[in-house]
């Protein structure tokens, strides 16, 4: 099986004691432990300002353990892409922001969508998943 | 300055034909500055249980109302289940996002966009006495004297379960519900006072109207009714 681990690290010094948080998976197939997720999309984009990208084209199966990595690798700190998924805001990446979430393409509508705002901002994703269907032609 | 980093690093030796190996760093800042954020809700940690599968329910984790919307706000949560077949669904409002299996852990950003609160004014006029009661909430006010404004003074000095007072002087108060609520709420009326007063002292609601449910409370829902805990943390603005 594939074994793919992702682990964070979040310090802070905004406490009067430091704060530091780790934690890692291994990012397995939903529900068990024998089984790695085996296949990635990977995907790099410069997205114009007002641009709605549907960040993932073809929809992976649904409910399972799939995990989306998104990067906004601007370097401009005003820049930021506003994340929302069948119509529910979730956040904005501001640039050099990243997330790491648990994605379940529950149905097409579920989507992950992206739109840049402030200027070109440049996007790095990965989606680990177990299974894509792809979209007729 | 606070610094805070969030740091991510994605490895497979066996993904793909190449060595995948992939490392971000974050420093996390205030929207569009490079100021850095100040405030979290430090590391909890929380076990869920229910007496059975029926009786599961969703915890809330945050509550958009309790944060300053459309910010640079980080969600961290992780399951620390040890068992493969457990989850935790996580939904935004009502979109479920995902699901966190066993050992599982997720970050993302949280826009905290609220809906607005109920709110009403309430009046103290007429004849009041010492004594006379008025009830609200489950919390009663009992007159330490006659005088109106004294009386509205006292009403916002007590600490209302559901509700906050905003009070400068005079005899108006209002009232104004701690968390954003579903639009079909009953608008509050006089009549959702109790008022019990030996003259014709009177405890009037007017400008009163519904709020509307928050749009991104931060939900998480166990897979099974036995033990299953999570951490999370929340960094924001």
């Amino acid at each position: 099986m594939a074994t793919t681990t992702a682990a964070v690290t979040l310090t802070s010094d905004l406490l009067s004691d430091n704060m530091s948080v780790t934690a890692s998976t291994t990012c397995m197939k939903a529900g068990t432990t024998a089984d790695g997720l085996d296949q990635m999309e990977y995907g790099y984009v410069d997205l114009v300002t007002g641009d709605e990208f549907d960040l993932i084209g073809a929809t992976p199966t649904a409910s399972k353990a799939s995990k989306l990595y998104l990067k906004n690798h601007s370097t401009d700190e005003t820049y930021f892409i506003s994340i929302v998924q069948n119509a529910q805001a979730i956040g904005k990446l501001y640039g050099g922001d990243w997330m790491f979430i648990p994605a379940d393409f529950h149905d097409a509508a579920g989507d992950i969508m992206i739109t840049a705002n402030g200027g070109t901002n440049k996007i790095c994703y990965a989606l680990f998943h177990e299974g894509i269907t792809l979209v007729a032609s | 300055m606070a610094t805070t980093t969030a740091t991510i690093t994605i490895n497979s030796t066996d993904l793909l034909t190449d060595e995948l190996s992939l490392t971000s760093t974050a420093t996390l800042t205030t929207a569009g500055t490079s100021t850095g954020v100040t405030q979290t809700s430090g590391l909890a940690r929380k076990t869920t249980l229910a007496a059975s599968a029926a009786a599961i329910q969703a915890n809330v984790l945050y509550r958009a109302g309790d944060y300053t919307a459309d910010k640079a706000n980080k969600v961290y949560i992780k399951n620390t289940s040890t068992t493969a077949a457990e989850f935790f669904t996580v939904h935004v409002d009502q979109e479920e996002l995902g699901r966190l299996y066993a050992g599982d852990w997720m970050f993302m950003p949280w826009n905290a966009t609220s809906g607005t609160k109920a709110l009403f004014t309430v009046t103290i006029a007429a004849t009041w006495a010492a004594g006379d009661t008025w009830e609200f909430d489950g919390v009663t006010l009992v007159a330490a004297n006659a005088t109106v404004n004294d009386i509205t003074a006292q009403i916002d000095a007590l600490n209302y379960p559901n509700w906050t007072t905003t009070y400068a002087s005079g005899a108006t108060i209002i009232f104004t519900a701690r968390y954003a609520s579903s639009a079909s709420e009953v608008v509050y009326a006089t009549a959702d006072g109790t008022l019990d007063t030996a003259g014709n002292g009177t405890a009037n609601i007017s400008g009163a109207a519904a709020g509307s449910k928050s749009e991104s409370d931060i939900t998480i829902r166990p897979s099974v009714h036995t033990a299953m805990t999570y951490e999370t943390l929340l960094i924001n603005e």
